[in-house]
């Protein structure tokens, strides 16, 4: 997995210098593209961390690219930088989806911040989309029966009420439940319905 | 309604007087024909007066024709029964009684006993038994007469002849003895005829009618009778039912009355006539009026309703008419200014002699038909701005009587035509203003990014400070980059500055491939990022031009931008922009060709519009502010389409003389 890093997107040559330098003594990594082009050339869907993109540059402008990194369905927040007057175009962007904005001349510690708090944000996603996979893993190993008796279960019914619907003993429902339990790794109906919320929202 | 009631007495009035002449006409004929009709009746009357009098007259005269007649009888009675020869006087007597006009044809003397003791004629010849039998119808008179002693008529016989008569038998005395009886026979025709004159007859026909009515004796001529005027009177002696018939002949006809009743009432047909055309005249008249009252009143209408003054004056310039516009164009009454002589009240005191100037250039011409923007002051001290275009009055002998002025109020016109150029003006201004906020934003931008820049060095500077460990040269490095940036920023502020004082260009003889040289060196690096190329074809020995060396760098960065942004989708092997200056005549040609998309039709005319762009971000200014500075320059900037594709624009500049 690659590691996290902020993509610096600016057509000014000694923006991308000074902010490079900045992240450098701050810590954060950083890469530098000097135009929208170069960095969809270079784009990878595994890439983690985030991007900082000029809405005014040269050539593609900043809200093109962002476009085209939608639409290609990079999931890296995007925090643009505007200068003054730009604002309604701004806007325009965090309604498309960007993580935020900061407007030109900006304090550069705010920038940081705002760069860290994005990568953070990165990271809980990626690890919510791990989580997801290990569930949906985990869901894949039960049996048509036992999802079917899941599916009650999580209703909140009673084991008696869940063996009358289905025409089964009592003991058999016990026997799927204590199986659904061991396959989901849970130890109650509570966890297992907890678990199972936050995978489908 | 006033209006009615001061119409309706004389409108009687007119009514009463229209009817009276023909009133008087109809009595005035009236009292004529009574007139005429009078005249005539007492003509009639006259007549009839002069026809009786003339019948008493001859009847007079008849009876005593036979009285006188009656009388001789008598006294020769004596004589004639004297006996033996008759004396000679009384034959001669006897003679003179039978002369014709006194109507005795015969005269018979008879003896008591009724023979016939002799007659004068002598009656030989005449057969004597027929006598007494003819006599027969007067034995009656002949016994009355010798009974009575007295002259006696006999009733009237037709005699042997046809011709009616009478006799007179005259007894003859001799002291108290009757010795016989005359007798005179009468011709009844005889006497008419004879005894009447001829005047008598001339006028009147003359008649003896017996009691049956027969006419027994007449005398006429032929001629037509006037009826009405007849006259019967009964003819005693004879008597015995005889009567006179007098009738008067119609005598001439009157003319004069005749002739006098025509004349008149032709003249009254005249005057009726007349008095008919007169009256048609006078209704013809009327219409007239009427007709002229109404245009009058239209006319009248039309002044007032005008929104352009009218005013006439006279030779000497005296106000003669001023219409309802006018007056309140100047707001003097009509009353106040009709017969105003000059100065009038609405000049202006220094108008006084522009007028006369004007006056006389009137004179001169005959009309402004273009006009005289004119001022004048209303009474309420109000200033107005007119036109005033004067024609001459010409009247109807087609002698010049004055001038006829319109006056049109064009105060609102002419602060109209102030407002619109206030706000050209002001509308230039801001685009001035719009411009220079326009490149105040553009450079502030670009401001912005060093000074990004700088914060950003800065920045990680005081991290690495913080921290323990210091890399020297890694600071050092970063300082010079950090004094880079803050040139840039300086060099920013100073092309401000450079624009600040564009307002006036500063112009000197300028080399303009210097210029771009200049120019290209400034986009270069942008041009090499966007992997476009710059070639530059410069003329050698190219003529100075009188410029603003930043104005025309900035026409020259604009154009060259311009044509890397047309060339953003452009092939790479493409993506060339090729500048060339050339002379031609006396212009120094700068051309920027690209082999973009070029320019479509409707981009094409509004390309210098301000505010038109094809750019998400532009301002749409650039290309308007080159083309004013060119023509700041005497120059001009114009584009073409590249035969290879694309654009070129081509700015020229005049040549610096001398």
């Amino acid at each position: 997995m690659n590691p996290a890093c902020t993509h610096i997107i600016d057509d000014d040559e000694a923006i991308r210098d000074a902010l490079q330098w900045l992240f450098k003594t701050r810590g954060v990594a950083c890469q530098v593209w000097p135009g929208g082009e170069d960095f969809l050339a270079a784009w990878d869907a595994a890439w983690r961390g985030c991007i900082v993109l000029d809405i005014r540059m040269a050539g593609m402008s900043g809200l093109e690219c962002f476009d085209a990194l939608l639409a290609r369905g990079c999931e890296l927040p995007v925090i643009f930088i505007t200068g003054h007057g730009d604002v309604p175009m701004a806007v325009e962007a965090l309604k498309k989806g960007a993580f935020h904005f900061i407007e030109k001349p900006f304090n550069d510690h705010d920038l940081v911040d705002l760069v860290q708090k994005a990568m953070t944000h990165d990271a809980e996603r990626q690890r919510a989309a791990a989580d997801r996979e290990t569930l949906e893993a985990r869901l894949a190993t039960l049996t048509a029966r036992e999802h079917e008796v899941m599916e009650l279960i999580l209703e909140g019914k009673y084991n008696k009420v869940i063996a009358d619907q289905l025409s089964i003993s009592m003991r058999t429902v016990e026997a799927h439940r204590s199986r659904i339990f061991e396959k989901m790794e849970v130890r109650s109906a509570v966890e297992l319905a907890q678990m199972l919320t936050t995978l489908r929202g | 309604m006033p209006t009615s009631e001061a119409l309706g007495p004389p409108a009687l009035r007119r009514n009463w007087l229209q009817y009276l002449p023909y009133l008087a006409l109809v009595l005035l004929i009236a009292a004529i024909a009574a007139l005429v009709g009078l005249t005539r009746q007492y003509d009639t009357d006259e007549q009839k007066s002069a026809l009786i009098s003339d019948v008493l007259w001859m009847e007079q005269n008849l009876r005593f024709q036979l009285d006188r007649n009656e009388a001789q009888l008598q006294q020769l009675g004596a004589e004639l029964f004297a006996g033996g020869r008759l004396a000679p006087q009384t034959e001669a007597q006897l003679n003179h009684l039978l002369r014709q006009e006194r109507g005795m044809e015969r005269i018979l003397w008879l003896d008591p006993a009724g023979r016939i003791l002799g007659a004068m004629p002598p009656r030989i010849e005449a057969q004597p038994e027929a006598e007494p039998r003819v006599r027969k119808p007067s034995e009656n008179a002949f016994d009355l007469a010798r009974g009575l002693g007295r002259p006696v008529y006999s009733p009237a016989y037709p005699g042997a002849d046809g011709g009616a008569r009478f006799e007179v038998h005259v007894p003859a005395w001799s002291d108290d003895a009757l010795l016989g009886v005359v007798v005179g026979v009468y011709s009844m025709s005889d006497l008419v005829v004879r005894e009447l004159p001829w005047w008598f007859s001339e006028r009147y026909r003359v008649a003896v009618l017996d009691p049956d009515g027969r006419e027994i004796a007449a005398k006429s001529k032929v001629a037509p009778l006037a009826v009405h005027l007849s006259y019967s009177i009964p003819f005693d002696p004879p008597g015995y039912g005889l009567t006179l018939s007098i009738t008067a002949y119609k005598g001439d006809t009157r003319w004069v009355p005749v002739l006098l009743g025509a004349s008149i009432l032709f003249l009254g047909l005249v005057i009726v006539w007349s008095v008919l055309q007169l009256r048609r005249q006078l209704a013809r008249r009327q219409r007239a009026e009427t007709e002229l009252l109404r245009e009058s009143a239209y006319r009248k209408a039309m002044e007032d309703s005008l929104l352009t003054g009218l005013r006439a004056r006279d030779l000497e310039g005296r106000l003669t008419y001023v219409n309802s516009a006018f007056c309140r164009m100047t707001g003097y009454s009509a009353d106040e200014l009709v017969g105003h002589t000059p100065p009038l009240p609405y000049w202006l005191p220094d108008h006084t002699e522009r007028r006369q100037e004007l006056l006389h250039r009137l004179e001169d011409t005959g009309s402004t038909p273009e006009g005289v923007e004119l001022r004048f002051r209303r009474k309420n001290g109000e200033m107005l701005d007119v036109m005033l275009f004067e024609s001459p009055l010409i009247d109807a002998d087609g002698r010049h009587t004055g001038w006829m002025g319109s006056v049109l109020d064009i105060t609102e016109q002419k602060r109209a035509r102030e407002l619109a150029l206030q706000q050209e003006e002001r509308l230039q201004a801001t685009s001035r203003l719009v411009t220079m906020g326009e490149m105040a934003s553009t450079l502030a931008h670009e401001l912005n990014q060093p000074l990004a820049a700088i914060a950003s060095y800065n920045s990680g500077c005081i991290n690495r400070l913080q921290a323990a460990e210091i890399d020297r040269t890694e600071l050092m490095d970063i300082h010079a980059k950090l004094g880079r940036q803050a040139r840039r920023a300086g060099e920013i502020i100073r092309r401000v500055h450079d624009f600040v004082r564009r307002a006036e260009p500063r112009r000197e003889p300028l080399d303009l491939n210097v210029v771009i040289r200049d120019a290209v060196g400034l986009v270069e690096a942008d041009a090499r990022k966007r992997g476009m190329r710059l070639v530059t074809e410069l003329a050698t020995r190219l003529p100075t031009v009188t410029a603003d060396a930043v104005m025309i760098e900035q026409i020259i960065v604009n154009l060259l931008r311009n044509a890397m942004d047309a060339m953003r989708d452009t092939p790479a092997a493409q993506r060339q922009v090729h500048i060339a200056t050339r002379v031609e005549g006396r212009q120094v040609v700068v051309r920027v060709s690209d082999r973009g998309s070029g320019i479509d039709t409707e981009t094409r005319a509004r390309l210098f519009e301000p505010f038109f762009t094809t750019k998400t971000e532009g301002m749409g200014m650039g290309l308007n502010i080159c083309r004013s500075i060119a023509e700041l320059h005497q120059g001009r900037l114009g584009f073409e389409a590249n035969p290879d594709g694309g654009t070129i624009f081509i700015l020229s500049i005049p040549v610096e003389p001398a």
